[in-house]
């Protein structure tokens, strides 16, 4: 019990250190897309740390669980808004001073939504979702039937009109998972660092142009959010015909560095799904 | 226990703060929502660490809610921004 309550101080403690190093890099950082790389990475790992940390200190498995589904909710949206606000950023001019700049000739095309998902509505998902939902109340009243099957409607009619998902190969996605949660880890390092010490002249901020090799819609999503979270780069745009991923950099070299860094990101998402 | 979420909510506050200067700060729109984006991920720290201190779960669907907000309502100022753009 006190190892535990230990473990989950610890991890709140280390948590909140990325969380005020977040907060401190959005204040000292140069342009709104650098502190969008402070926002997202440090921010997201940090919300994530301190709820994991509290639900193992409260010795609480339920709230352990809760503290998951809030990270890995954080983990898929965290680069999505930075993505969306970084294009908004660099639309409205306020890109900052890029000592590299692909996207400016870029004849930007909106992302296809995909083959609409196979199975379409499915009765038999649809029950077994109000029967989880009355579990979840532990309630097998009629009002909660109806709430259920309304809400359950709703989740249904939405999947069906969502793209098909991919095909999961499990050994790639293991592997995926253990360096993505090894980049999410070196990436806030380098971040934190950056934010610590205090001269920002190290900073050159470029925007490089990334095609993709792969066709697959789920496999470039996959990739646009990795991308986010491995180190010094962020995903600003995506575009289809061709598909190119346009990444933000926050310590510029050379574009084929930043291109080799994305493929091979590339090869362990085509490893994991297709 | 109690000690340790003082500290990190004393620290998540501090945190707030120097979000808060940059919202104010600006200059652009993109950054005051970056600045209140993180500021409601440092609220939600610090319910959580309030959660460990209580030792309660009561605080869960805040924690939900708010990283919904979160998310939501950063989306919405990001396609107002691009919308505000091309008019």
């Amino acid at each position: 019990m006190n190892v535990a309550r230990g473990v989950g101080a610890g991890l709140m403690l280390a948590g909140t250190v990325f969380s005020v190093l977040a907060a401190w890099g959005v204040v000292n950082f140069p342009s709104p897309v650098a502190r969008l790389h402070a926002a997202t990475k440090p921010a997201s790992l940090g919300l994530a740390l301190v709820t994991l940390g509290a639900g193992v200190a409260a010795g609480s498995w339920a709230l352990v669980g809760i503290a998951g589904l809030v990270a890995v909710f954080l983990f898929v949206t965290a680069p999505i808004s930075g993505h969306l606000v970084g294009r908004a950023a660099y639309l409205a001019g306020h890109a900052g001073n890029l000592v590299y700049d692909d996207l400016a000739e870029a004849d930007s095309v909106p992302l296809r939504a995909g083959e609409p998902y196979r199975g379409g509505f499915s009765s038999a998902r649809w029950v077994g979702m109000v029967v989880v939902w009355m579990l979840m109340w532990r309630d097998a009243s009629v009002g909660t039937a109806i709430g259920g099957a309304a809400v359950a409607a709703v989740v249904e009619t939405m999947r069906s009109s969502y793209p098909r998902g991919a095909n999961r190969n499990p050994r790639g996605l293991v592997v995926f998972f253990w360096r993505y949660a090894a980049m999410v880890l070196s990436s806030n390092l380098r971040v934190a660092w950056e934010v610590i010490t205090p001269r920002n002249d190290r900073i050159r901020e470029a925007i490089v142009a990334v095609p993709l090799q792969t066709v697959s819609l789920p496999a470039a999503l996959l990739v646009a959010n990795a991308v986010s979270y491995s180190p010094g780069t962020l995903t600003v745009e995506l575009t289809d015909h061709p598909m190119v991923l346009y990444v933000h950099v926050l310590h510029f070299t050379t574009t084929d560095e930043v291109r080799q860094q994305v493929a091979l990101i590339e090869r362990l998402v085509g490893d994991a799904i297709t | 226990m109690e000690t340790v979420v003082t500290i990190v909510q004393v620290l998540l506050g501090l945190g707030a703060v120097l979000a808060l200067i940059r919202a104010i700060r600006g200059p652009s729109l993109a950054d005051r929502i970056i600045a209140l984006d993180l500021i409601l991920f440092l609220l939600a720290g610090a319910v959580a660490a309030q959660s460990a201190r209580e030792g309660t779960q009561n605080f869960v669907p805040v924690l939900l809610v708010v990283s919904l907000v979160a998310f939501a309502g950063t989306v919405l100022v990001a396609r107002f921004i691009e919308w505000r753009d091309t008019q």
